[in-house]
């Protein structure tokens, strides 16, 4: 039980330094929210007198950018930088003294900023489909649970990569490099820029091998009803499979990498 | 100040910074690696969706892969050499811009020279090779008015981006927190100009064309050079633009510079 108190109170600092920082919080999401705009308008425009183009209608696109730019937003930038800026500016000495384990306390962390960031981007995404129109909704209220479990398993993957992305640093004294190449094969390869489906049969294939694909892929698939309730289920699996894989390979890579760690200073 | 004069007084800033760089050789071929990477996975992405169709409101592949080079070309050019621009913030806040007021040296080449951003140079790389081949597979029949022009916009489509950047950048001055969302936030509208204008409403096609100009980097400058019929003598307004721009993120500059206080400490 005490455990569980002591990383809810960091979840919980987290959350209200979100609050304490709006104005570049709110200012971060807008670009995000540009971004969504530019690839939605790039779509319309592919669509443009087309009925289908790779398997999907407008429609479903439409669904398949808005559930993107859900999945994207749950976990971003903002967890990145504050793990590797921990590292970077030697504060993780501090954390090395506490009774508490640094990869669950960045979880933690992580939980809390999350919680605010999924909440304002269900917002305007609801803005956003009152001015649009036929985004496609499932009707079957299991979607909805199956869709949320999914969204637990993408955050908790998505950690992963970052976390292990984050450890880097330790290696390097800038952290810029290492988060643009991470966000960049993470757009490529989870189908946050173009379905999966797009792909040539090859780069599919890899794709669905690697564990970036649970991070988008698996929640737009289940979203638009293109997976039977028992695949969902399988695919959820394999988002378990990647997160636990992920946080076990961050534990190895965080007991090698403290002991590198030089902090200049004091 | 004489031209001259500048230009020798940046050459000497920056080959400062560029020793200081020097120093962290790891997080250089990082930087340098994964902004390479960057573009070529956007790069990938363009392939993919035109692998499914032909074209997108009559764009093809190579005319839509200038522009999105053009983007990124500019950003690398403005990272490499002006790099100073996204330290200003760090600057006002740390009240380390009292130092640069001191010294006889205009404060804007002073601010460009803070800093190298060895990421510019993957960028600039790829994206030229990328302009290249676009230039390759079109079959432009170039002529040598034609290369000339072509060079002018270029220089036009950078002044208008390390302009913006300064502009972006210059709201350190009123906004007093740290951090760069605010630059960030304009930084990623030019993401709006990497596709045609045609594809968005009037509304954004207003804005990207005057308050934030990015259209003028990739838009317009290929329209002149694949010679899209409906646009033809758009392109002349580019230079007019970084004009423009130049002159008001230098007059934004300075007023913001105004109301500038020095931190103590």
């Amino acid at each position: 039980m005490s455990v569980v108190k002591k990383y809810s109170s960091i979840t919980n600092r987290s959350l209200q330094n979100v609050l304490a920082y709006r104005t570049s919080y709110v200012i971060t999401f807008l670009s995000n929210f540009v971004n969504l705009l530019a690839i939605y308008f790039l779509w319309q425009g592919i669509f443009n007198g087309r009925a289908s183009v790779g398997g999907y209608t407008w429609d479903q696109m439409r669904t398949y950018l808005l559930i993107t730019f859900l999945a994207n937003s749950v976990l971003s930038w903002y967890s990145e930088t504050a793990i590797s800026g921990k590292i970077l500016d030697g504060s993780v000495a501090a954390d090395l003294l506490k009774p508490i384990d640094f990869q669950s306390a960045r979880f933690a962390e992580t939980l809390g900023t999350s919680l605010l960031e999924g909440g304002m981007s269900t917002v305007l995404i609801g803005i956003f489909i009152l001015f649009t129109s036929g985004v496609n909704f499932p009707h079957s209220p299991l979607v909805y649970v199956l869709f949320a479990l999914s969204l637990l398993g993408a955050m908790l993957v998505k950690f992963g990569v970052v976390y292990l992305a984050a450890l880097l640093c330790f290696w390097s004294t800038g952290s810029m490099g290492i988060v643009w190449a991470r966000i960049a094969v993470t757009n490529l390869l989870s189908g946050a820029l173009v379905p999966l489906a797009f792909f040539p049969d090859w780069l599919e294939r890899v794709a669905l091998l690697l564990p970036f694909q649970s991070i988008i892929h698996t929640p737009t698939v289940i979203f638009l009803e293109q997976a039977t309730a028992w695949e969902s289920l399988s695919l959820i699996g394999v988002q378990c499979f990647w997160g636990i894989a992920l946080w076990i390979a961050g534990k190895c890579m965080w007991n090698w990498a403290v002991r590198q760690v030089t902090i200049h200073g004091g | 100040m004489q031209l001259s004069r500048i230009i020798y007084l940046y050459k000497r800033m920056y080959a400062q910074q560029l020793k200081a760089i020097m120093e962290y050789n790891k997080d250089f071929y990082i930087l340098l690696c994964s902004a390479a990477l960057t573009q070529v996975l956007g790069f990938i992405f363009l392939n993919v969706i035109y692998n499914q169709i032909p074209d997108i409101n009559g764009w093809k592949f190579w005319e839509v892969s200038f522009m999105y080079a053009m983007i990124f070309l500019t950003e690398g050019i403005g990272s490499l050499f002006f790099e100073g621009t996204w330290r200003l913030s760090g600057l006002v806040n740390r009240g380390e811009l009292d130092r640069y007021l001191l010294r006889p040296v205009p404060i804007v080449l002073q601010v460009f020279c803070t800093g190298i951003g060895v990421n510019g140079l993957g960028n600039l790389l790829i994206g030229g090779v990328i302009i290249w081949q676009s230039l390759i597979h079109s079959h432009i029949h170039w002529s040598i008015a034609k290369i000339a022009i072509t060079l002018l916009l270029l220089v036009s489509a950078v002044i208008i981006r390390v302009s913006i950047n300064l502009v972006g950048n210059s709201a350190a001055f009123w906004i007093r927190n740290a951090g760069n969302a605010f630059p960030l936030m304009v930084h990623s509208m030019a993401d709006l100009a990497k596709y045609p204008v045609t594809l968005f409403n009037q509304g954004v096609r207003i804005l990207i064309s005057t308050v934030l100009p990015y259209a003028f980097i990739s838009f317009y400058p290929a329209t002149y050079i694949f010679e899209k019929s409906g646009w033809s003598g758009w392109w002349m307004l580019a230079p007019v633009v970084a004009f423009g721009s130049a002159a008001a993120a230098y007059c934004i500059f300075r007023f913001g510079l105004t109301r500038y206080e020095s931190t103590g400490n």
